[in-house]
């Protein structure tokens, strides 16, 4: 293949237009020949350098001015900017409303600035905010002079009563978090318990002096061995030991009290006086 | 940051039940932590550091008297006496628009702005302080209605809804202030060159 004529089929080369045979003659003859080699490179890289350059961007308001002189009923008045502008900045603008907005700002001259400004003036508030101004010597001092009417509080202590008072009114209060709730229940519960709503006798600890009782009289009557009711009677004792003083501390009722020394003067004697300290304790109840 | 302090919920609830039992520290303790939020905010209104610091004063004594009001379950102490102070301030901002005195705002010079201790030139903290400043007075420039609305909006950042709660005023006029009222600002203080692109 001669120079010129790599040169006239260099289009159909690179559109990829040549036959098997003429395609192979061309490559061929580009690896031989340095300037025709050069040539082909060159050209190369003219093709790839316009595909990539691209008209330079078009002016923002280009769009806004098509729009202008093609739909001139769709522009908005400045005032209309204006009203929508923190709709805009909230992100409230419905689309239509949106570009039409957008459009205005990007033309009109005396409103384009604006949102710009507002923007920054909202962040000069936001950084005025944050420069607090530091409250005047004394104004601290003035204000307690004037509602606890002295300037050193600590010197202001609550009285027990009141402090009391405000203390019982915390506890009191209903419970305002959910997590204490199951334990507010649970104490509910204890309190029923502790008070009357288990026991016959209005304590606990008369639930075990009726058990144990009813045991004892059922050991006395059922068995004639004195062995069980001794050991009932020892724990009986102890129980009643227990209970009572118990509820010496706490508060005993009356009926507890005399339920307690009934048993501990029926505990010296015999087996035989038990259904009789039991029969009082029933009338107790 | 200015000193913004707060109180957790459960703590302010503990200070206004020593207060009620008598406690004079606890009130100071909720005096201090507020005095200054409750000053700005008065400052930012009145523009006069007296009138400020006498609101501020009517403010906690009111506070002092309705702590009885106070219940911790219908939100936290801060939002309770922030609420109160926006009430009393506002009240008494409309009173003085009905009947103005000729009173101009005090020299701006004459107030001393809280310098940040560390972070910044002295260049800085003067164009800060300058900045304060022109934000005070581009915000004076407004007409009361719209000052009211942009104080609570972009400085006290309130949303709307707490805004319409507060001014009993319908969320469309509340927006339409707070529009205006920036775009007033952004004009004046862009004649004032405080903001430029």
């Amino acid at each position: 293949m001669l120079c010129h004529e790599f040169e006239g089929q260099l289009t159909d080369y690179l559109d990829g237009a040549l036959e098997v045979q003429e395609n192979r003659k061309f490559a061929e003859h580009a690896l031989r020949c340095p300037v025709c080699h050069d040539l082909l490179s060159q050209v190369k890289n003219t093709l790839l350098a316009c595909s990539a350059s691209e008209a330079p961007l078009a002016d923002a308001g280009l769009e806004a001015r098509i729009l202008l002189r093609t739909m001139p009923e769709t522009a908005i008045t400045c005032s209309d900017f204006e009203e929508h502008l923190t709709d805009y900045l909230d992100g409230f603008l419905m689309a239509p409303l949106y570009h039409r907005w957008e459009r205005h700002a990007a033309l009109c001259v005396s409103c384009s600035e604006l949102p710009g400004d507002v923007v920054r003036a909202i962040g000069a508030c936001y950084t005025y905010k944050q420069d607090e101004l530091v409250a005047p010597a004394g104004l601290e001092a003035r204000i307690l002079q004037s509602t606890i009417g002295n300037v050193l509080p600590q010197e202001v202590r609550a009285p027990a009563r009141a402090r009391l008072i405000e203390w019982l009114r915390g506890a009191l209060d209903p419970i305002v978090s959910p997590q204490l709730a199951s334990v507010a229940t649970m104490l509910l519960v204890s309190v029923f318990v502790l008070t009357n709503t288990v026991s016959t006798d209005g304590s606990v600890g008369g639930i075990y002096h009726a058990s144990l009782q009813l045991a004892e009289r059922a050991a006395g009557n059922a068995s004639k061995s004195s062995a069980l009711p001794n050991g009932m009677k020892q724990l009986a004792g102890s129980v009643n030991d227990l209970m009572g003083g118990d509820e010496n501390s706490g508060k005993g009722n009356d009926a507890n009290k005399n339920q307690n020394t009934s048993n501990q003067n029926s505990a010296p004697q015999g087996p035989q006086s038990k259904p009789k300290g039991g029969g009082s304790e029933q009338k107790n109840h | 940051m200015g000193a913004a302090k707060s109180l957790a919920t459960n703590e302010g609830a503990e200070l206004v039940r020593r207060c009620r039992s008598g406690d004079g520290a606890a009130w100071e303790e909720i005096v201090q932590t507020y005095t200054r939020r409750i000053y700005n905010l008065a400052y930012r209104f009145t523009s006069r550091a007296d009138t400020a610091e006498d609101l501020t004063q009517e403010v906690f004594i009111r506070v002092y008297r309705s702590l009885e009001q106070y219940n911790p379950k219908q939100g936290d102490l801060q939002n309770w006496l922030m609420r109160l102070a926006r009430n009393l301030i506002i009240d008494d901002y409309r009173k003085r628009q009905r009947a103005p005195q000729d009173e101009a705002a005090d020299d701006l010079e004459d107030h001393q702005y809280h310098l940040r201790a560390a972070g910044g030139t002295v260049q800085r903290e003067m164009e800060r302080r300058e900045l304060g400043a022109q934000v005070q007075a581009g915000i004076d420039k407004l007409s009361p209605d719209l000052r009211t609305c942009v104080i609570l909006r972009d400085i006290e950042e309130l949303s709307y809804q707490e805004i319409v709660d507060l001014l009993r005023i319908p969320e469309g006029t509340v927006k339409s202030r707070i529009n205006r009222g920036r775009i007033e600002l952004a004009k004046t203080l862009r004649r004032m060159r405080v903001v430029e692109a």
